[in-house]
């Protein structure tokens, strides 16, 4: 059921809400000069708490994705205190981060104690022990690369713990978790795919945005 | 196990004494280089070359291994002197000198050296290489554990193992315990393999098994090939029935007809003597006749711990015997109330109560001490034509004769009716060993596995038409019964199949039915309307023994569950006889018919000289 593009005309939509829904995304995603660029543009005064928050947040994702876990956590520890304790998968993540960094730059005696002193209490938890053979059993390849365990090397992973430890650092600030643009991407697939299985489309393509974009 | 070849690609052949230059037949004679046609064996029997000695008369023992087993059972029980002198005196080392070493080099804990050791033995086999190197180097491993030398076992996993390549699974186990070492509080997180250090002895046994058995004899080889021996010669004995009575290394195994049962017993009242001349074992013909149906004998059915027998006649009349110590059987109540003969009976699960089941009539339960009848279960306007008991005893299924099945509860409310084409008229019921399904013949050549309580149907098929069938004790096998005077041994266990089939008993007008019995169920029996009992082995399908003496269609036949020296069988002829094993010999034998008699004035009691005089004690004669 392919809406009639005319329809869009009749939706009036409001500056305002624009300028929020991309002021969002820049904030998630601690993109500070764009902002501030920006809000001089629409004529919209930038908050310093924000700024402050953006930098933050945007110190501890690098150091996050370059691997730098202890600068990470310290930094976390620093503005979030008590997020850590209390998000243990998180937390282990993050760790992990540093011992693979260890394991890549073959520091083999450090990874080795580095796991034996910040491993070793997630290991009482059933649920992490799996989790902690995967990793530990980097430890046994001389070409981690090469063995079974390779995806937890990849840049994939770490932009994915990046990712999260962002996150949970805007809930634990009380602030939106998603960004405005990226649920509103998500509402519309959701919806076009519900609305297309209701009306048993022959061929029932998944909503692709691009296409719809176009 | 087979020789040398069976490992390796047929272009090699292993050495199995690297010190020596032999290598198995490939030396042969002048005599074979022309005869292509000779087999092997002839070819090995013609040459004199030490290589390929023959032991025995069969051509199949070669001589090098013979000694080897030898001398490996020697070490095994313990006499290493003697193990070494063998060694010694016929030539035949037990072990290459490399696999000497390399057992060394284990105990001793020297793991680079035996690991060099292993790749000098040709083994041909890159997997097995492999898979003991692993072994070795996890025993070296868990040494450098537990001796805290964590860096090294680290280097030994990187360096060593992990390139292996084999058992990816245990490599991460082994990475995991370094962690878990600081983790001693909690056993029971460690998952998969155990995580303990095995003793060199062990790591030495396991690799024993790894190699392949030309180069290390495997522990008690010979003790293995003996039991197996003794095995085979057990399957073999058509007549084995007793558990007593060890099976000896001296003789062959071979039991006699003597073990089973095939005679009639006295009983104290009727002492019948009837000796002939000759050692066969129907030396006496005594009988243990039950005659206190006075009608033919329709059903006898032993209960599950031997101690009863049920039984029935066309006069409506069902007995309780009860079968004492001394083997003999006595009545133990008489139950009346049937209008009609009963034509099935079963025992409660517990062996208390019976069922019994008038043909198309009604289905009444009974109380066994007391003899009471505690239930009658009937449907109005239907007569009810099989029954059957629920596993747990606490529910009776009854086929009925417009062909449902229902189910009853103790208190004789109806629970459930299950219509359609759910069961003919015949007799057998029969519940399968889950207690899930209820057996029952649903058309003329189709027999219903019938689940109950999902509703759920399988089928049976037969290629000719049934008249009646079993289940065997363990419910795994049914015996089927078929018009074409064939039993039909079926396996149920899983996706049902016909294993075996049976011959030679006479069945043509009325139902006859047969059993499973003897130790092990071993034996099948049957009755027959020539008036004999037919015993069938089992696995065989041999027909072992037809016992006479009946005078009428033997209708039905039971084996006592736990005396497989006791079996009953119901006849036209308006008896029952339980027969049992001819124990005596001639002499014991008249010396114990006299003893037994009360009176001696008519009793022929000489052995040997007399023929076939029949006298009863109290002056009857047959």
């Amino acid at each position: 059921m392919d809406t009639d593009p005319r329809e869009y005309e009749k939706i009036v939509v409001n500056e305002n809400d624009i300028h929020k829904i991309v002021q969002s995304y820049l904030i998630h995603h601690c993109f500070r000069d764009t902002l501030e660029s920006f809000l001089a543009c629409i004529g919209v005064k930038p908050s310093v708490e924000n700024s402050e928050d953006m930098d933050r947040r945007k110190r501890i994702f690098h150091f996050a994705l370059d691997g730098n876990a202890s600068k990470a956590i310290e930094l976390t520890n620093e503005y979030a205190p008590g997020l850590l304790e209390e998000n243990k998968d998180l937390h282990f993540d993050i760790l992990s981060l540093q011992f693979v960094e260890f394991v890549c730059t073959r520091k083999i005696e450090e990874a080795l104690a580095f796991a034996q002193s910040k491993f070793t209490p997630f290991g009482k938890d059933q649920k992490y022990v799996a989790k902690l053979e995967d990793f530990m059993a980097l430890l046994a390849y001389e070409e981690p690369e090469k063995s079974p365990m390779f995806h937890l090397l990849s840049s994939d992973h770490r932009h994915q713990v990046a990712e999260n430890l962002n996150r949970a650092i805007l809930a634990h600030t009380k602030q939106p978790g998603y960004s405005a643009m990226e649920r509103l991407i998500q509402q519309t697939t959701v919806v076009k795919q519900c609305l297309s299985q209701e009306c048993f489309k022959d061929g029932n393509e998944p909503f692709s945005l691009k296409d719809f974009l176009k | 196990m087979g020789g040398v070849e069976d490992d390796e690609p047929p272009t090699k052949r292993v050495k199995v004494f690297s010190g020596d230059s032999r290598v198995h037949s490939c030396n042969i004679s002048a005599i074979d280089q022309g005869g292509s046609s000779l087999s092997d064996s002839m070819a090995r029997l013609l040459t004199s070359q030490e290589d390929d000695d023959i032991v025995g008369t069969k051509g199949v023992i070669k001589k090098t291994e013979l000694i080897r087993i030898i001398a490996e059972a020697l070490y095994s029980l313990g006499y290493s002197k003697s193990g070494a002198r063998l060694e010694e005196e016929s030539g035949i080392p037990l072990h290459s000198g490399l696999v000497d070493l390399f057992m060394k080099q284990i105990l001793d804990g020297h793991w680079d050296e035996s690991l060099a050791t292993l790749h000098e033995m040709d083994l041909m086999d890159d997997k097995i290489i492999k898979l003991a190197s692993f072994v070795i180097l996890e025993q070296k491993f868990f040494e450098l554990l537990d001796g805290k030398k964590i860096m090294d076992a680290l280097k030994t996993l990187r360096a060593d193992i992990a390139p292996l390549c084999v058992n990816n699974d245990r490599v991460r186990e082994l990475s995991y315990s370094i962690l878990n070492l600081s983790l001693e509080m909690s056993d029971d997180r460690v998952s998969g393999q155990e995580m303990r250090l095995k003793s060199r002895k062990e790591l030495l046994e396991e690799l024993q098994k790894l190699l392949p058995p030309t180069v290390i004899i495997p522990e008690n080889r010979l003790v293995h090939l003996v039991e197996q021996a003794l095995d085979l010669q057990r399957d073999a004995c058509r007549y084995h029935n007793s558990s007593v009575g060890e099976m000896s290394l001296l003789t062959d195994h071979q039991c006699g007809k003597d073990h089973i049962p095939c005679q009639t017993h006295q009983s104290s009242v009727f002492y019948v003597v009837c000796i002939g001349a000759g050692h066969s074992e129907m030396m006496l013909d005594c009988c243990l006749v039950l005659h206190e149906h006075g009608d033919e004998v329709w059903f006898v059915q032993f209960s599950r711990n031997g101690k009863y027998l049920a039984s029935s006649s066309g006069n409506c009349i069902v007995i309780i015997w009860e079968v004492m110590a001394d083997e003999q059987v006595c009545v133990r109540h008489r139950l009346t109330g049937h209008q009609r003969p009963v034509s099935y009976i079963t025992w409660s699960p517990d062996d208390r109560q019976i069922l019994t089941c008038g043909t198309e009539e009604v289905v009444r339960r009974w109380d066994v001490v007391s003899g009471e009848c505690l239930r009658i279960y009937e449907k109005s306007g239907l007569g009810l034509v099989s029954c059957g008991w629920a596993a747990d005893g606490q529910s009776v299924f009854s086929g009925v004769s417009d062909k449902s099945i229902c189910m009853w509860d103790t208190e004789g409310k109806e629970m459930e009716c299950w219509k359609g084409q759910k069961t003919i008229r015949i007799a057998d019921m029969g519940v399968t060993k889950d207690g899930k399904e209820l057996i029952t013949v649903c058309k003329e050549t189709s027999i219903l596995l019938f689940e109950w309580e999902r509703n759920s149907e399988k089928f049976i098929e037969e290629d000719q038409i049934i008249t009646s069938f079993t289940v065997s004790d363990d419910r795994k096998f049914l015996l089927v019964s078929l018009l074409n005077e064939e039993l039909h041994l079926w396996n149920i266990d899983g996706v049902p199949k016909v294993i075996s089939k049976y011959k030679g008993h006479k069945r043509s007008r009325f139902v006859v039915r047969s059993c499973f019995g003897g130790l092990d169920e071993a034996f099948i029996g049957s009755g027959s309307e020539d008036s004999q009992v037919y015993i069938w082995h089992r696995v065989s399908g041999e027909l072992i023994l037809t016992l006479g003496g009946h005078s009428g269609a033997v209708n039905c036949v039971s084996w006592n569950p736990t005396n497989p020296h006791m079996l009953a069988s119901g006849s036209d002829d308006r008896t029952i006889r339980i027969w049992g094993l001819n124990r005596m010999d001639s002499s014991a034998a008249a010396a114990a018919a006299v003893s037994a008699c009360s009176s001696s004035s008519s009793t022929a009691a000489s052995n040997d000289h007399t023929n076939g005089v029949a006298n009863g004690c109290n002056g009857k004669t047959l």
